[in-house]
């Protein structure tokens, strides 16, 4: 077993993050200083852009950006494919973020708002990058506690409070829940290194060939902890009425960073580090994921609060990202089970990181949509308060029907390339004439088409809000000018990507399938798998590379894909 | 040649975004009238679209292929391609999508007062919706075009539709939305059976249909998905059950949504079952087709009886649509060759009648700001021009000889007697025979609604629902309700194209004026199609036929593999041969 060493390198790994943390320092310790002078979002776009300087130098080390980028696996950090795209992410969507939070705060509490937001981007790259149970759990509560902050900076109301309250509370629990089920995977590995944690389960199951009781519990708790960030059913329940008390700034962020961080998370721990559990894992997600979007998407459609219908909307949308979980864990399990599987097609995990970033660009375009409009201290409340928008503003009103049409997956919006990708996966599970077992085939079937009819009903409410705008005569008088720079810029940024990723959607797909990928088959410390996955192998044939048996399973499953390569 | 020719293709299908792109810039201000604007592209894109087909060498060639890599390449997950081309069955169906557009913005030239900018921008995104679907050659390439098309429609019915508009809005795309998403979930299952059976990750649907082909799909997953394509195809179509959302949109929508939705967009479904269902999936369409066959003539006859007791002409078209497009399927899954040329070719009629049948009811109320046919009569005194092309239109509807729509429905009609009698299995035989006559029973009672509707509205005395007379046309936005008096802006300028209405009825006294410059070119070249397919259907029947005929083989093997052979008649083979010998213009007299 090795134990990580950290060195100087792992540090130089970790410079965005630093950059960041340093960012936010700088801010706070300013506005202690300067009151209510500047407003410090300038300061933290030049952080976010200084650290993504310092990731494009490192691209550029690397040959390309895809495919053969070297994962660095530094003590604690591993640097791959996975953790490097999900960097690239979050300083995208951490830029619109910053830039639809501009005015959320008051001017005093303003540097206390920004730096609390750079703060949680630092923690998101974090947990992207980071490879040991430790630094994880760090990254997600550096998410967690500004969060807190953010939620109570500037809100007096009763509501308000009662939001953050309910957060709070919550939140605590889910991280002693994860913490809990941590626990479990360092009594079973004796390391909290996750290679090692990996490495101790494969054995395991190499000799009883069943779930571990033991693994059964981890996985569970750790799901059940990070099921509140997802906003997974029956751990959803906070959201409409955090999202509803909470103003738009606010909502956007914990929409969009929060799932960011659940599925990133549940990537690096539960599909990436836990062989053994799979055959329950899909289970678990599968029926969680049916259920969660059919609520989520049943009671949206009688809600008559924006926020409180996207809270709806979000928790849908948690449903449809744990389907590509779903997806890639039956991958594995059959992958496991049968050497002799043929090259999956499209991984699943990798479908539902594309399908995250699809749904948190549109989700931050109906946030900045929302919060632009909202200037004077009048937000919309009521989805009938945006009645004949079309009208007093066009722009905003054109922008916020695109982000509707891609979260409803219109073509040829960002959403459909989201439903698409999802679809390939699930079927290609669940296609009666696919290569999986009966049992597979059926649920995954059966999941299918149950999305499909949750697409359709989604449609619904996302159309309502079009109609309302569209079809109907003003009842509210919007202030002409909307709600300044910041929001529209981060709303125009936002409609450009959604529409882009829309037109040409191939890039980030293949990017987020090989990140999938990535996941599982960098865990071995050889070089192996890492030099595997950069000849496109798909993470199906791919085992963890563990003792002689298991070389001989890597050898069997990588030879015909080899032979095909000639 | 070929290479020119499938740039122009594309430019063609992409002209029309150009031009709503830049009639939004220009109309931003909101100074500029853009219908002009508006108006030139739909004429230059007609002009491509008409040299493009005229380019088409028949034999059932693909025209102006092009294959540019879209997603990933062949070592990609993805593989989907932006892949345009023509062949036989889009052929003309492309065509017409130019031809309705342009008659679609003649129609709302002074129809639509309100946020004009947004209307002709709409319109033309819709263009290049329908050019796309029908030259896609990629699975997924269709299926984007097939869905984009719901969101222009959505805001033309939205936003200019009459009373109702945004229940309708919502429930036609609602409607439409749930079963495409299935059909979606099909196309997929399609493309990762071709990966499984070949090994090769291809999107193109020539690829794919010889995949299939080679590799069919087992019986029981072949109905699967066919029922998966049918749910999203069938509702587009309307199917019987499924056509609840039609009369609504109908008649909720504005005059250019209706012309266009009737036109073009239903065939998308029909089109899609000739396209995928058919060829990828024979053992699916072969166990279905009896079930299909019985929905299409309880459409038939249904779409029929209820047109029957409209009182909203709007309304009443639009369940002739219903039963029209019955006749569309029924001629498809005869599955032979007569009954899906003829099908293939009623759908293009029908898109001419029934596009210009709306067209015309469109003009007459945006005289008279109602749609109560009992609010009319005696019409053709003061609308003479008006009243000859909605006759041309109700001819042509209900498939008086020399007209296309009698082209159309003799063959399918044609074909379905044949099926009836000498092609269909033994325990089929009854009920193919029996959804025969049920369906000749349907052009009866066409006949009937139809002139029914036309008698009321156009002869007997003149009668006339109250209008200021000194307003040509009317100022409708969508919050005034319809019947209230217009208040037009620029009554003047009506009179001056008011060439046709003078001269004819001196003795009446003054009312609203007939047919304008403007609305005669919005209807003559529809009528001009209507008399060239009615008078030489072969023209076009050639371009169709060889791909066609390539499509209903399979479904009709396993049509008899699943339901027995068929019957053996002693006197068939002369007939048969007669009919499929003589084609169609010789097939008239065999009719008399």
């Amino acid at each position: 077993m090795n134990i990580p060493t950290t060195s100087i390198q792992t540090f130089a790994a970790l410079v965005p993050e630093i950059i960041l943390v340093a960012t936010a320092t700088i801010i706070y310790l300013a506005g202690a200083f300067f009151p209510g002078k500047s407003r410090p979002t300038v300061l933290a776009l030049i952080g976010l852009i200084a650290a993504a300087g310092f990731m494009l130098c490192d691209d550029q080390r690397a040959e390309t950006f895809t495919k053969t980028l070297p994962a660095l696996f530094t003590g604690p950090l591993a640097v791959d494919l996975f953790g490097h795209s999900a960097r690239w992410f979050i300083v995208i969507a951490g830029a619109v973020l910053l830039l639809l939070s501009h005015r959320a705060a008051d001017d005093e509490q303003g540097p206390e708002y920004t730096g609390s937001v750079v703060m949680m981007l630092a923690g998101l790259m974090l947990i992207s990058a980071a490879d040991e149970l430790v630094l994880l759990f760090v990254g997600l509560e550096l998410v967690s506690i500004p969060t807190y902050i953010i939620l109570y900076v500037g809100r007096r109301g009763a509501a308000s409070q009662e939001a953050t309250t309910k957060y709070f509370f919550l939140s605590i629990l889910s991280s002693a829940l994860l913490l809990y089920g941590f626990s479990f995977l360092y009594g079973l590995a004796g390391s909290t290194y996750l290679p090692n944690i990996a490495r101790a389960l494969q054995s395991q199951f190499a000799i009883s060939s069943a779930v571990s009781p033991l693994a059964a519990v981890a996985l569970l708790l750790i799901f059940a902890g990070l099921g509140f960030r997802m906003t997974a059913v029956p751990f959803h329940f906070y959201a409409p009425d955090v999202y509803q008390g909470t103003t738009n700034a606010n909502a956007g962020l914990l929409a969009t960073l929060t799932k960011i961080a659940g599925l990133l998370v549940l990537a690096r721990i539960v599909v990436g580090s836990m062989p053994g559990v799979e055959s329950l894992g899909w289970k678990v997600m599968l029926a969680v994921a049916v259920l969660t979007m059919t609520l989520g998407n049943a009671v949206a459609l009688w809600q008559s609060n924006i926020r409180r219908l996207v809270a709806y909307s979000s928790i849908a949308h948690g449903g449809y990202i744990l389907i590509g979980v779903a997806v890639g864990l039956a991958q594995l399990t059959l992958a496991r089970d049968d050497v002799s599987q043929p090259a999956q097609a499209i991984n699943g995990l990798g479908t539902s990181l594309f399908y995250l970033a699809t749904y948190v660009l549109a989700t931050l375009g109906v946030f900045a949509a929302l919060v632009y409009l909202e200037s004077n201290g009048q937000p919309a409340e009521n989805v009938d308060d945006l009645a004949g928008l079309a009208k007093s503003h066009p722009f905003a009103s054109v922008c916020l029907a695109v982000f509707m049409f891609s979260l409803a997956g219109i073509p040829p919006l960002a959403g459909f390339w989201g439903k698409f990708s999802l679809m390939s996966g699930t079927l290609d599970v669940g296609a009666p004439f696919s290569d999986s077992r009966q049992q597979l085939q059926t649920w995954f079937l059966a999941l299918a088409i149950i999305t499909m009819l949750n697409a359709a009903m989604a449609a619904a409410y996302y159309l309502r809000i079009v109609a309302v705008m569209y079809f109907r005569p003003a009842t509210k008088e919007y202030p002409a000018t909307g709600g300044g720079y910041a929001p529209r810029l981060a709303m125009v940024l936002s409609v450009l990507l959604v529409i882009g990723v829309g037109i040409l959607p191939g890039w980030v797909m293949n990017t987020a399938d090989q990140a999938g990928i990535s996941v599982r088959s960098t865990k071995s410390s050889g070089g192996t798998a890492t030099s595997l996955s950069a000849d496109g192998l798909p993470a199906g044939a791919a085992p963890i590379a563990n003792g002689p048996a298991a070389t001989v399973n890597v050898v069997q499953a990588v030879s015909p894909t080899r032979e095909s390569d000639r | 040649m070929d290479n020119w020719l499938n740039i122009l293709l594309i430019l063609t299908v992409m002209l029309p975004v150009a031009g709503a792109l830049l009639v939004w810039l220009l109309g931003w201000s909101g100074r500029t009238d853009i219908r002009p604007l508006a108006l030139a592209v739909s004429l230059v894109t007609l002009g491509l679209t008409g040299w493009i087909i005229s380019c088409y060498p028949g034999g059932g060639k693909e025209l102006a292929v092009s294959n540019f890599s879209w997603l990933g390449g062949p070592d990609s997950i993805v593989n989907i391609r932006f892949s345009l081309g023509l062949d036989g069955l889009g052929l003309w169906l492309f065509g017409l999508s130019s031809l309705l557009t342009l008659t679609a913005i003649l129609v709302s030239w002074e129809a639509i007062t309100e946020r004009r900018t947004a209307f002709f921008g709409l319109l033309l995104l819709l263009e290049t919706g329908m050019l796309g679907v029908f030259t896609a050659r990629d699975i997924i390439l269709f299926y984007i075009f097939f869905e984009f098309t719901l969101i222009p429609l959505f805001f033309l019915i939205g936003i200019w539709g009459s009373e109702d508009r945004r229940y309708a809005a919502v429930k036609f795309f609602v409607f439409t939305l749930a079963g495409s998403l299935l059909t979606f979930l099909s196309l997929l299952a399609i493309v990762l059976w071709n990966y499984t059976a070949t090994g090769q990750m291809t999107f193109m649907i020539g690829e794919l249909v010889a995949g299939l082909q080679q590799h069919p799909m087992d019986a029981s997953l072949q109905l699967w998905v066919f029922l998966g394509l049918f749910a999203g195809f069938a509702i587009k179509v309307p199917l019987f059950p499924l056509h609840t959302w039609l009369p609504l949109a109908h008649t909720q929508a504005p005059t250019a949504g209706s012309v266009i939705l009737a036109g073009i967009l239903l065939k998308i479904g029909t089109y899609g079952f000739l396209r995928f269902s058919l060829p990828m999936l024979p053992d699916g369409t072969a166990v279905c087709t009896p079930w299909i066959l019985w929905l299409s003539v309880i459409g038939i006859i249904y779409g029929a009886l209820v047109a029957l007791v409209q009182t909203d002409f709007k309304r009443l078209i639009a369940y002739s649509s219903v039963s029209h497009l019955g006749f569309c399927m029924l001629g498809i899954f005869a599955l032979n060759s007569l009954g899906m040329e003829g099908g293939t070719l009623q759908m293009i009629n029908h898109g001419l009648s029934t596009g210009g049948l709306f067209a015309c009811v469109g003009m007459i109320y945006e005289r008279y700001h109602t749609r109560q046919i009992s609010e009319f009569g005696g019409l053709a005194r003061r609308l003479p021009f008006l009243a000859f092309f909605t006759l041309v239109f109700t001819f042509s509807s209900i498939g008086l000889p020399g007209m296309n729509g009698f082209a159309g429905e003799f063959l399918l009609l044609a074909g379905m007697f044949q099926r009836g009698w000498s092609e269909s299995p033994e325990q089929l035989g009854t009920q193919f025979m029996w959804i025969a006559v049920l369906a000749v029973s349907g052009v009866v009672l066409g006949a009937w609604y139809m002139l029914y509707m036309i008698q009321r509205i156009f002869f007997g005395p003149l009668k006339e629902p109250e209008v200021h007379l000194d307003h040509g046309h009317h100022d409708h936005g969508p919050a005034s309700p319809a019947g209230t008096t217009a208040h037009g802006t620029s009554a003047h300028d009506s009179h001056a194209h008011d060439t046709h209405g003078h001269g004819a009825i001196a003795t009446l006294p003054p009312g609203v004026p007939d047919l304008k410059l403007r609305e005669f070119f919005a209807l003559a070249p529809l009528v001009v199609f209507v008399f060239w397919i009615g008078l030489y259907p072969e023209f076009f029947l050639r371009s169709i036929r060889p791909n066609v005929v390539d499509l209903f083989p399979p479904a009709a093997r396993d049509l008899y593999k699943n339901y027995g052979d068929p019957i053996k008649r002693p006197y068939v083979e002369p007939l048969d041969e007669a009919i499929a010998n003589a084609g169609p213009a010789h097939s008239k007299e065999a009719a008399q």
